[in-house]
């Protein structure tokens, strides 16, 4: 699809919502290896969920603040850390599109920028920390790389998923600071984060939708 | 784990249950969500304070909403923050035009959530909010910035309440908890665990005669565990803690609480009281007002906590001599 509206916002979100049914496990093992191992549950619950709230807390004629009402409600859904990390990228990105009317191309732009935002600002963590934001922030240069070049939607978030691609990869050599991972930094080094891996997924999920 | 209870998951409803059915006119909760707690008087044209946190605590948090103190609080499960939504939902019922300050303690969690809580009603009501998080705990942290907020909090809403009573404006009112706040220092520590209901077991032991110097009221690590030591060692201790933290003049004036952790008696709190106050007069300062009781337990903990409040100035006075009445606390 082209543009989304706040009355089909739901479908930009329901291949998400697949991605991470199907990812669950190898997500949850991955977890469980570095940190509690809830990460794969965390992302199926909250995202499992969000196309519902879309539909739920759509308001006429406003992307933004139907992104910001369900953010708040999905991180009731999923109150741990990572799930109020979700939560805030997802309010964070809705404060971004506020009054717009749909999301297109540079919408997306905006709301992947506002994203990585939030997750900086919430989880208080930088690019090269080896979190999920290692996966979010290049997607989010890259979308806005090729939106100012005049790419449309689907162009933008095959940008965002190369990004997000790259910087999975590069957290390999990443050391980890954040939660129990840093703990583990030794069993770390040469594995993607999983952290990142669920950034990726998440953007494979807007890419999926938006190219069914 | 012997507790008076119904269900381990229903602890913390069953519980706010009992204090709506108690404290009818006092208090309520709205959104249909026993967890968004608010006063029933709501008072127009005064900033709004609400606090939050985890369950397990009382009077923590939600005990200090009331007349000349707080307006509202989000409650968590057991030690667990409240959703960001219940938060908003709150402030969405005690807001009455003159902003809100959130004023809790400092945990990951519900800094977050009370953060998300201020972007909501910012973006979708355009209602201003404040923030300032309680850190007294002294040992839990060298750094002031990460260190946990437990009863000295006490001071905090004491000061902030007297001055939104006041009328004071919201810079105002986040003044005078950050007074409070610069002010007062904690030291804790723990004779016995407590049990999270839905765990069902301490998630740390103590041998008979074992005591944890500078443990956090959810059981975190202190700086050390070895013999109980007398009220007069554990007086010097902790002071010697506070004043090194926050060096005091010779004839300065200052409160005094003594905090117990849920299962120690007022007695042994008197025991302890008497031996900071006589410790401190030694040291020339003196105490201007003293509180003993249980302001912020850790549920059936055994233990105590000392917090040492500079007193300021003579606003400051006035603010912690201003009578309140909540269901938990009333000074008159």
């Amino acid at each position: 699809m082209e543009k989304y509206n706040s009355q089909n916002l739901d479908a930009l979100f329901e291949g998400v919502a697949q991605i991470f049914a199907e990812k669950k496990e190898e997500l949850c093992e991955m977890d469980a290896r570095m940190g509690d191992g809830d990460l794969g549950l965390t992302m199926e619950k909250g995202y499992g969920a969000l196309p519902g709230i879309l539909r739920e807390n759509a308001v006429d004629g406003d992307v933004g603040m139907s992104l910001m009402k369900a953010g708040m409600k999905m991180a009731s859904v999923v109150p741990s850390t990572m799930g109020t990390l979700m939560s805030s990228g997802i309010m964070e990105g809705g404060k971004a599109l506020k009054g717009q009317a749909e999301l297109g191309a540079s919408q997306m732009s905006a709301y992947l920028s506002a994203f990585s935002q939030g997750l900086q600002k919430r989880g208080k963590c930088q690019p090269g920390d080896r979190t999920i934001l290692d996966a979010i922030d290049p997607a989010a240069k890259r979308a806005a790389a090729v939106c100012d070049m005049g790419a449309d939607l689907p162009q933008v978030i095959n940008a965002a998923w190369e990004g997000a691609k790259e910087g999975v990869e590069a957290t390999k050599d990443m050391v980890p600071k954040f939660g129990k991972a840093a703990v583990h930094a030794a069993k770390a080094a040469g594995v993607p984060d999983q952290g990142a891996v669920a950034g990726l997924y998440m953007i494979e999920g807007l890419k999926r939708s938006i190219d069914s | 784990m012997k507790k008076i209870m119904n269900a381990p998951e229903a602890y913390t409803d069953d519980m706010l249950k009992g204090i709506y059915a108690a404290h009818d006119g006092m208090v309520k909760y709205v959104n249909d969500d026993l967890r968004c707690y608010c006063t029933a008087h709501k008072k127009e044209g005064k900033v709004a304070i609400i606090t939050g946190g985890g369950t397990g605590h009382l009077p923590l948090f939600l005990g200090y909403v009331g007349d000349g103190l707080l307006d509202g609080c989000g409650v968590g499960g057991v030690f667990q923050s409240p959703s960001s939504e219940q938060i908003y939902n709150v402030a969405k019922e005690v807001e009455a035009g003159a902003g809100v300050l959130f004023l809790y303690g400092n945990y990951t969690g519900d800094i977050m959530n009370f953060d998300m809580a201020a972007e909501m009603l910012d973006m979708m009501d355009g209602i201003e909010t404040r923030s300032i998080v309680g850190a007294d705990d002294v040992l839990s942290n060298a750094n002031v910035e990460t260190r946990r907020g437990v009863a000295g909090i006490f001071f905090m809403y004491k000061c902030a309440g007297a001055k939104a009573a006041q009328m004071g404006t919201l810079d105002e009112v986040l003044a005078a908890a950050q007074k409070a706040k610069d002010n007062t220092r904690t030291v804790g520590f723990a004779l016995t665990p407590c049990i999270i209901p839905e765990v069902g077991h301490s998630n740390f032991t103590l041998e008979e005669n074992e005591m944890a110097f500078g443990m956090g009221i959810h059981g975190e690590p202190g700086v050390w565990n070895g013999p109980v030591k007398t009220a007069r060692e554990l007086a010097e201790e902790s002071v010697k803690e506070i004043l090194e933290d926050m060096p005091l003049d010779h004839g300065e004036e200052v409160c005094l609480l003594i905090n117990g952790l849920g299962a120690t008696s007022q007695e042994e709190l008197y025991i302890l009281s008497g031996s900071v106050t006589q410790l401190l007069k030694e040291k020339g300062i003196r105490v201007y007002r003293t509180f003993v009781g249980e302001y912020a337990t850790s549920m059936e903990m055994a233990g105590a906590s000392i917090s040492v409040c500079r007193v300021a100035d003579d606003e400051m006075k006035e603010w912690i001599n201003m009578p309140v009445h909540t269901p938990f606390y009333t000074q008159v």
